[in-house]
């Protein structure tokens, strides 16, 4: 698992979703919900958490999938796993 | 002058246990939601058709719903497919008992004019294009005709394109809009009631006009999601290259229906990735070749049938993710066709899949050859023609087969963790197409 504080964490996020939206987002709000507020279709949600899953070298649960909406639940979730160890796929 | 165009939007399954399903089952809700909240193209552009000095009101019939007194209009035009018929054929009775002269359109009222006559002053048959300024025209005068006919050709000509009014759809809730490129497909498959009725031909848009259109549709909301409202988009690849070189710097998410031939063209599906296509809704039909047998003139689909899950794979690894729709009622499909389509699905990592019964639309080749081998269930179904309510005995199988078949299938495809296993099957299509660049 690639190891990364929450702060870089953050920043990667935005950044991955800034591709996506092909715009920058630095002061998006971390509770925004991607799909119904800023617009990120259904398909872009699960590219961005494809996304996610590479970089940060985990792999989400996929029962957990379907709830992920905002950056914060996705932070939520890696640190999460990160702090458990599981769910990896790539170790640091 | 003020003329009303009421949409009749919306999709409604009959059979009791279907819609009870549909209201648990999320592939099939979302996809209905999806129906439903399509604007109606063809009375937008009957409202760019209109004369200028007139104003033009656009309701959906929810908004009508919604209101025990009729909105006064000068004229009112209910434009309806055929599920939704009867109720359009209320409304325009209500309507007409008020005073207020009704006039008729669309797929269904082209296809059985003279049912669709009783309930109107005037119908408009085929597209709007050649006879609705005219129509406007005769009723301000006060000598409006009882049938007017539209164009079937050139409809995307000069003198007859017009750009649909979407300014009319402002402020609305929207998850899509759609544009429509095309008219017509030259496969001519037996059951299809689009736009293939009302055309002659094949016709496609200026790509020109197809991007003015996108343009003007995107003002009109935030973060629009477009669908390409045409019956098979890409199947003039040079044309479909030239849309979408001039899509790509629009910066669109979107979708549309076309066949499975856009496989065969590397250059077509690196386009339609990187114009923003998110996924192609593609009419498989079936399975396996037999239930193919015969579906259109040139048995195309047949012959293409053992490419499908190379092709699927194909399209898929570009990022393009297939909603496969398949028809279950064929002729020659028995019992033994509900688990292949399941196993079709898993086995292809299709990431939807839209599952309809064979519906005889009225009017239509399909309706014709069943009604002449006695096989329509009741002379006259129009509310149940929703593609999940069974109207025909099938030729393989009995009525409760096709219908229990049905449910059974909904819930093997529609249910949470072959939602999730779909899901999870494109995230790691995505992942493995992602740049290294991407990669820590």
């Amino acid at each position: 698992m690639t190891t990364m504080d929450s702060k870089t964490m953050e920043r990667v996020l935005r950044q991955l979703l800034a591709d996506r939206l092909r715009q920058e987002v630095p002061a998006l709000d971390l509770d925004t919900d991607l799909v119904r507020e800023l617009g990120l279709d259904s398909l872009a949600r699960l590219q961005l958490l494809a996304a996610v899953e590479v970089r940060c070298g985990v792999r989400i649960p996929d029962r957990q999938l379907a709830g992920l909406h905002t950056l914060r639940q996705v932070i939520s979730v890696i640190e999460g796993l990160k702090a458990d160890g599981g769910h990896s796929n790539k170790e640091s | 002058m003020k003329i009303g165009l009421i949409a009749m939007s919306g999709v409604r399954v009959r059979t009791r246990e279907l819609a009870e399903l549909g209201v648990t089952l999320p592939g099939f809700v979302n996809r209905g939601k999806v129906i439903a909240s399509l604007p109606s193209l063809g009375l937008l552009t009957v409202a760019a058709l209109t004369p200028p000095d007139v104003e033009v009101v656009y309701r959906e019939i929810d908004e009508v719903r919604a209101s025990d007194a009729l909105e006064s209009f000068d004229l009112v035009g209910i434009s309806s497919f055929t599920a939704q018929i009867d109720e359009a054929y209320a409304l325009a009775d209500r309507y007409r008992a008020a005073g207020t002269p009704v006039v008729l359109g669309g797929l269904h009222v082209s296809l059985m004019p003279d049912e669709a006559a009783a309930h109107a002053d005037a119908i408009v048959l085929n597209g709007a294009e050649g006879a609705w300024p005219r129509l406007v025209e005769d009723f301000r005068d006060g000598r409006m005709l009882p049938r007017y006919v539209g164009l079937k050709a050139g409809v995307f000509d000069a003198p007859n394109y017009v750009q649909p009014r979407f300014d009319l759809l402002r402020g609305r809730p929207y998850n899509r809009l759609t544009v429509q490129t095309s008219r017509g497909c030259p496969l001519n498959c037996e059951f299809c009631a689009a736009s293939i009725r009302i055309t002659s031909g094949f016709q496609q848009k200026p790509v020109e006009w197809v991007v003015s259109e996108l343009k003007a549709a995107r003002g009109v909301t935030e973060h629009p999601f477009f669908e390409l409202a045409d019956d098979n988009t890409f199947i003039n690849k040079r044309w479909g290259k030239e849309l979408l070189r001039a899509m790509t710097p629009l910066g669109l998410s979107w979708f549309t229906e076309t066949d499975i031939s856009v496989a065969d063209d590397d250059e077509l599906l690196g386009l339609l990735a990187e114009s923003g296509c998110r996924q192609i809704l593609v009419g498989l039909e079936s399975p396996t070749e037999d239930g193919l047998s015969g579906m259109d003139p040139h048995d195309w689909k047949r012959r293409r049938c053992g490419q499908y899950l190379k092709a699927i794979e194909k399209i898929q690894a570009k990022g393009i993710t297939v909603n496969g729709c398949f028809i279950l009622g064929l002729d020659s499909q028995t019992p033994d066709v509900f688990p292949q389509v399941r196993d079709f699905i898993r086995q292809s990592g299709l990431l939807e899949a839209q599952l309809t019964v064979l519906t005889p639309f009225p009017g239509t080749p399909l309706y014709h050859r069943l009604k002449s081998e006695g096989r329509l269930l009741s002379a006259r179904y129009w509310d149940r023609c929703t593609l999940f309510d069974v109207n025909f005995r099938p030729r393989s199988m009995s009525v409760d087969e096709l219908e229990g078949g049905l449910r059974w299938l909904f819930s093997e495809v529609y249910n949470e963790s072959e939602f999730i296993r779909r899901q999870r099957h494109y995230m790691e299509l995505v992942k493995a197409r992602m740049p290294a660049a991407e990669k820590p």
